[in-house]
């Protein structure tokens, strides 16, 4: 370690640091715009400009590499005058967009500019411009405005570095410099939003987004990803009960700073809500009709209390199928467990989890890790008791399954005990295949199919009972990633009245046997169910490696929340203009 | 402000505009003739990374096709295992590699200050009134001619210099003008 | 002082002599003496690199590219075998000599091919260097030509390939075009364009001598250098250093005289001649005029007035002492008809234009310094433009940027600008800007780099 004053205050950083790090783990904030510990270091915004003792003139502090007894002096006047010019040289041509501009509220410039600057423009030439490349989409998700690039580079260094896929170069020289794609590609990774997270300014910006809400009036919820088994920390960013985005949290053994377009993107989804009220099919007669918690939840407990005690000689198992989700957080499974395995001894639940596409993400430490499964918690299902059915395996399901087609003759046997008289699905979207009209009645089959639903699908429509369930941003439990890691999300929103959380919907149930009190919340579940979950046992609910960071003030600058941790790989000296990787040598 | 758009950003086709500045097609898928594939595989043999290759072989393609098209790009980028906006960065950066057809000839004049001393930025001015009122960088209707300001051409004693293609031309002064553009045709 | 006595031409001896590019002639003329001479001892030991990088040490050479850095002791930071273990060592001869008023790399290289040559396998050997490269000007197409020549012409003789004249060394030297961007000249840059990137300069430290060009120690020097070892080895250390004004400025020099001269070109003389003599030599300010101003080491020098310039010992330290720079020996000479605002323009286009964008103060300072100057030459200027204009050159310099290339950019203008006030002050008077007569806001100053410009230039 290294021992270096910054502003008289001494601290111990890493021998690999650099005077910009040092500054901030001294509590210093030096401004910065081309900095990030995850890339490369370039020096070129110079804005970070501090004195080193010993040393006559200014330096850019993330070019100096730390050594044992340097003095720092990041305030004084020759470095602040030094920040004044480079913020006046950047405001000279950058549009005045503040007004129209999406990254307002969290953006470097804008921050940068409250500390550094002249308090008045001392030009009045004509500023830049790029017809053509402003207001322009570069990619599927990512609209450019190359008005306002500052030319820091950190997306050219992110598509070259992180996704290695170089999409991104700068154009032309001089003060007409601009950051574009080659002509007719699109900036299409499967990371693509991250450069829109770390351009500093609103020069990189989401389509989906746009012009949606200002930011300093989104309230930030930590959740988890549910697109897949990694389980990325993201922030639900929603007003007023309307989610408009998700933002990646920082999180070293998961997402790093990172998250796929198509995990960021789920938050277009949350705001559906198909089902606000139960609905019960009452008899034989076709339509549902809308009800009240009551009455579901009495014709669920009637339904499954007939099918426990029908046919004396009948074992009650098997007449009740329960299936549980890898969409469920932890402790819903576990709820399903406890209630129909333990407690009314009908079986145990089982659950299936759809492969999905392959998709990634990287961090510092195991660098890409990859997630095959279409839901977060197939793991947390089967920690919770749950049997994860697969392709071939024998279960109940499968046996249901498999028995579609003969079904129709079958009115005689009851005897037939492969088809439940009760088919328990607690998440009505647990699989593509509830789209599938030979899926879904495969599983019609059932006497009574109760399902727990949000958005409307095959499934939906065949239930006899549907209960409204709230989507992720309602929920609060826990995940297990795809390394056993246990992570927490938070309500971010109070449904509408009168949707419940699978949480609520089960201890309601449970409640009418008497075997869940309805006042727990997650946490009392969560705890109720350590000692008997996997990989649970010596959490806690509150803790650090349960809950994860904090979200972000700006994602911009969204490693605030690291101190420091820099990324090893980086190399001490810093390194010249970026390239793009060579693969010959 | 930009050019005209009639839908919103957001709902505009996802892939990025061509603009100004942008690769402009020569319509043609591009591969080297099979004397230019020897002198690149020659020439490669002497650098220790293929991407030390880039600027002899962008010079190879200006010298095959005249200049740097969005597939002469692509075909570089792929000799030389780079992605091709690197590529189309590195092409605009320097100001040698041409970026759309030019004339026949192409008249760069210095105009930096030994030159400008000289005289350099009355003959520019001339040179492109008398082939016809050419804009800077503008190609003559007949396609015989681009005049385009340059910088220092290392050539101040023979002041005001200009190049046209390969060849250095001196003392290329506003009276000296009209002899010389004729000498050209 | 003996040291400044004419003498006969060295670096432009064979100018003008019939086929002086070929190396028959070469040959004939005692070239590459050194060559073979310090090969046929390097398998004895009576050559070592060591020996050839103290001789060039003890001649006091400074480099001729224009930073003047004392080129045996550049030599010396390359690190030893033990330290870079399998990492070679290359040699990267600066050719893209493209600052304004300099035309003498260029001469060396079309009229004397192999002197540059030889001095690359020197300087190689000196290095341990196996493969060394040529940064040439894309624009100076002949030059590449009878370089190329040259080179194969060398191959064909044994001079370079494997095993060079038996003595167990290899050598490949390549030329290798630019493409159009004065920023590469710049030492870290052109390691960057070699490398098949964008121009940009690199962060120094680490210095390409530890860290150059594909992450190997790297040695970058002009052509004029390298001509100049070549001759110290020829003809030794001490008669290097017997020419020149003192021991800090040492060898024969070439001047490139452009401008408002009777006869621009390149002379040579001992470095440090009085600029009388230099003037005279290229037969004085052209029609006889009076001589105004002087910019001593082309475009990136801070203008000398006629005054200033008077007895001026041209060289490093002397013009040093003038607060200006030898640089490149780019002498660009204005008589009294010359218009101070309109070259400072011109200059200040060509930065602007030649930036490399990476970092703020110069990608945004060089566009602001030449628009505003525009609309001073035409005639739209504001009165508190010229205080505005030093301001901003005084907060773009001096470890703003990541190179020097932000120095160079403010030295006309600041010079210019200091130096000839009332030429600029007469566009503004006459000036349409409606605007013009508005003073500046009380508090829009960036007082405290207003300060501390005071100590730069």
């Amino acid at each position: 370690m290294a021992r270096v004053t910054v502003d008289g205050k001494v601290v111990e950083v890493p021998n690999d640091a650099n005077a910009l790090e040092a500054c901030r783990a001294a509590g210093v904030d030096v401004p910065h715009f081309c900095y990030h510990p995850r890339l490369s270091i370039v020096g070129q915004c110079r804005m970070c400009m501090v004195e080193v003792e010993g040393v006559p003139k200014i330096q850019a502090s993330c070019t100096v590499p730390v050594r044992d007894g340097m003095v720092i002096k990041a305030s004084t006047e020759k470095a602040l005058a030094a920040r004044n010019a480079t913020m006046e040289f950047l405001l000279i041509n950058h549009p005045l967009d503040c007004p129209i501009c999406d990254q307002a509220g969290e953006c470097k410039l804008q921050d940068n500019a409250v500390g550094a600057g002249l308090p008045v423009s001392r030009t009045s030439e004509p500023r830049r411009q790029f017809p053509g490349y402003d207001r322009t989409p570069i990619g599927p998700h990512v609209i450019a405005d190359m008005t306002r690039c500052i030319q820091c580079t950190r997306c050219i260094r992110f598509c070259a570095e992180i996704t290695e896929t170089g999409e991104l170069a700068f154009v032309e020289r001089a003060g007409h410099t601009f950051v574009w794609t080659h002509e007719g590609r699109a900036l299409d990774n499967d990371l693509s939003a991250c450069t829109a997270d770390v351009c500093p300014v609103g020069a990189l910006t989401t389509k989906e987004f746009r012009f949606r809400k200002r930011v300093w009036w989104l309230d930030k919820t930590r959740s988890v990803c549910d697109g897949c088994e990694i389980g990325c920390n993201m922030s639900i960013e929603h007003r007023d009960r309307v989610v408009y985005r998700f933002l990646p949290r920082v999180q070293a053994g998961v997402n790093d700073f990172w998250m796929c377009d198509y995990g960021r993107f789920r938050s277009e989804d949350l705001n559906r809500q198909d089902f606000t009220v139960p609905e019960i099919r009452v008899a034989s007669s076709d339509a549902r009709k809308q009800t009240n918690w009551g009455e579901a939840l009495d014709a669920v407990k009637v339904a499954v209390d007939r099918a426990r005690n029908e046919g004396e000689n009948i074992a009650s198992k098997g007449r009740v199928l329960v299936l549980g989700s890898a969409r469920l957080t932890t402790e819903e499974n576990w709820l399903l467990k406890a209630l129909f395995e333990d407690s009314l001894k009908v079986g145990t639940p089982e659950f299936v989890v759809d492969e999905g596409p392959k998709r990634r993400i990287r961090n510092k430490v195991d660098g890409w890790i990859y997630g095959t499964e279409a839901a977060a918690n197939s793991r947390g299902a089967e920690a919770a008791g749950l049997k994860h059915t697969r392709e071939g395996d024998a279960s109940a399901l499968s046996l249901l399954l498999s028995k579609k087609s003969s079904s129709s003759s079958s009115s005689s046997s009851s005897s037939s005990s492969s088809i439940p008289a009760v088919l328990y699905i607690a998440d009505a979207a647990f699989t593509e295949r509830a789209n599938d009209p030979n899926f879904v009645s495969a599983l019609r089959q059932a006497s009574v199919l109760i399902v727990h639903a949000r958005v409307k699908n095959a499934l939906t429509d065949a239930a006899d009972i549907v209960l409204p369930a709230a989507p992720l941003s309602g929920k609060e439990g826990t995940f297990v990633n795809v390394k056993g890691r246990v992570q927490r999300v938070d309500m971010a929103i109070v449904s509408a009245p009168i949707v419940r959380t699978d949480l609520e919907i089960l201890l309601h149930l449970g409640g009418r046997w008497g075997v869940f009190d309805t006042q727990w919340t997650a946490r009392d579940v969560f705890e109720k169910m350590q000692a008997s979950v996997a990989g649970y046992a010596d959490l806690d609910w509150d803790s650090d490696a349960v809950v994860g960071n904090p979200p972000s003030i700006s994602p911009a600058a969204a490693y605030d929340v690291l101190g420091l941790d820099r990324n090893p790989d980086v190399e001490v000296f810093p390194r010249p203009s970026v390239a793009a990787p060579d693969r010959r040598s | 402000m930009s050019g005209p758009q009639k839908l919103p950003v957001a709902e505009q086709a996802e892939n990025p505009r061509v603009g100004e500045h942008g690769a402009l097609s020569c319509g043609r898928a591009l591969s080297f003739s099979s004397e230019t594939r020897s002198e690149f595989e020659r020439l490669l043999a002497r650098y220790p990374t293929k991407q030390a290759a880039l600027l002899p072989t962008l010079w190879l393609a200006q010298r095959e096709w005249g200049w740097i098209s969005r597939e002469a790009v692509d075909y570089v980028a792929t000799l030389l295992d780079l992605s091709p906006a690197f590529v189309w960065g590195v092409v605009t950066f320097y100001t040698m590699y041409n970026r759309a057809p030019v004339g026949k000839h192409l008249i760069q004049v210095c105009t930096s200050i030994s030159c400008h001393l000289n005289g350099a930025g009355e003959v520019y001015t001339e040179c492109r009134k008398r082939l016809g009122n050419l804009s800077p960088g503008e190609t003559t209707a007949d396609g015989k001619f681009t005049v385009v300001e340059v910088e220092c051409l290392a050539q101040c004693d023979k002041a005001p210099a200009v190049m046209v293609d390969d060849d250095d031309h001196f003392v290329i002064t506003k009276d000296k003008l009209d002899a010389f553009l004729e000498s050209l045709k | 002082m003996s040291g400044l006595s004419p003498i006969e031409p060295v670096l432009l001896a064979r100018r003008g002599k019939p086929d002086s590019a070929s190396i028959q002639t070469y040959l004939a003329d005692g070239g590459y003496t050194s060559w073979k001479k310090v090969l046929g001892g390097a398998k004895s030991g009576e050559w070592t690199p060591a020996k050839v990088t103290d001789l060039v040490k003890a001649s006091g050479l400074r480099g001729r590219g224009g930073a003047g850095f004392p080129c045996g002791m550049k030599w010396t930071f390359v690190p030893s075998k033990e330290k870079r273990g399998d990492k070679p060592v290359y040699l990267l001869c600066n050719a893209d000599e493209s600052e304004p008023g300099t035309f003498k790399d260029r001469l060396l290289m079309e009229t004397d091919p192999h002197q540059v040559l030889e001095g690359m396998m020197l300087a190689s050997f000196a290095l341990d260097v196996k493969h060394a490269y040529l940064y040439i000007r894309g624009e100076m197409v002949h030059a590449t030509e009878v370089l190329n020549k040259a080179v194969a012409e060398a191959y064909a003789k044994g001079f370079l390939g494997k095993d060079v004249l038996g003595s167990g060394l290899d050598l490949d030297i390549t030329i290798h075009r630019g493409a159009g961007a004065y920023i590469c000249g710049e030492e870290t840059a052109l390691i960057e364009s070699l490398e098949g990137k964008r121009g940009h300069p690199r962060i120094k430290p680490p210095f390409p001598a530890v860290w150059g060009v594909w992450g190997c120690p790297t040695v970058v020097n002009n052509v004029e250098t390298l001509c100049c070892v070549k001759h110290i080895l020829d003809r030794g250390a001490n008669w290097f250093k017997s020419i020149g004004r003192n021991e800090k400025n040492t060898g024969p020099k070439l001047y490139c005289v452009s401008g408002h001269v009777e006869k621009p070109g390149v002379y040579e003389a001992p470095i440090g001649v009085p600029w009388e003599t230099l003037l005279a030599m290229a037969g004085g300010v052209k029609g006889g005029r009076k001589l105004k101003a002087v910019i001593p080491g082309g475009a990136s020098a801070p203008i000398l007035t006629a005054k200033e310039i008077e007895n001026l010992p041209m060289d490093f330290d002397g013009v040093a002492a003038a607060k200006s720079m030898l640089g490149s020996a780019a002498i660009i000479v204005m008589d009294e008809t010359t218009d101070i605002p309109k070259a400072v323009t011109n200059i200040a286009k060509f930065f602007a234009h030649e930036s490399c964008g990476q970092c703020t103060p110069c990608r945004e300072g060089t566009p602001w310094l030449h628009k505003m100057l525009k609309r001073i030459v035409n005639g739209e200027g504001k009165k508190t433009d010229l205080d505005l204009l030093l301001q901003i050159a005084g907060q773009m310099g001096n470890g703003m940027t990541i190179c020097v290339f932000a120095d160079a950019a403010i030295a006309p203008v600041l010079s210019g600008v200091t130096k000839f006030r009332e030429e600029f002050e007469a566009y503004i008077a006459k000036s349409n800007h409606p605007n013009f007569a508005l003073a500046a806001p009380e508090d829009v100053t960036n007082k405290v780099a207003e300060r501390t410009a005071a100590g730069i230039h």
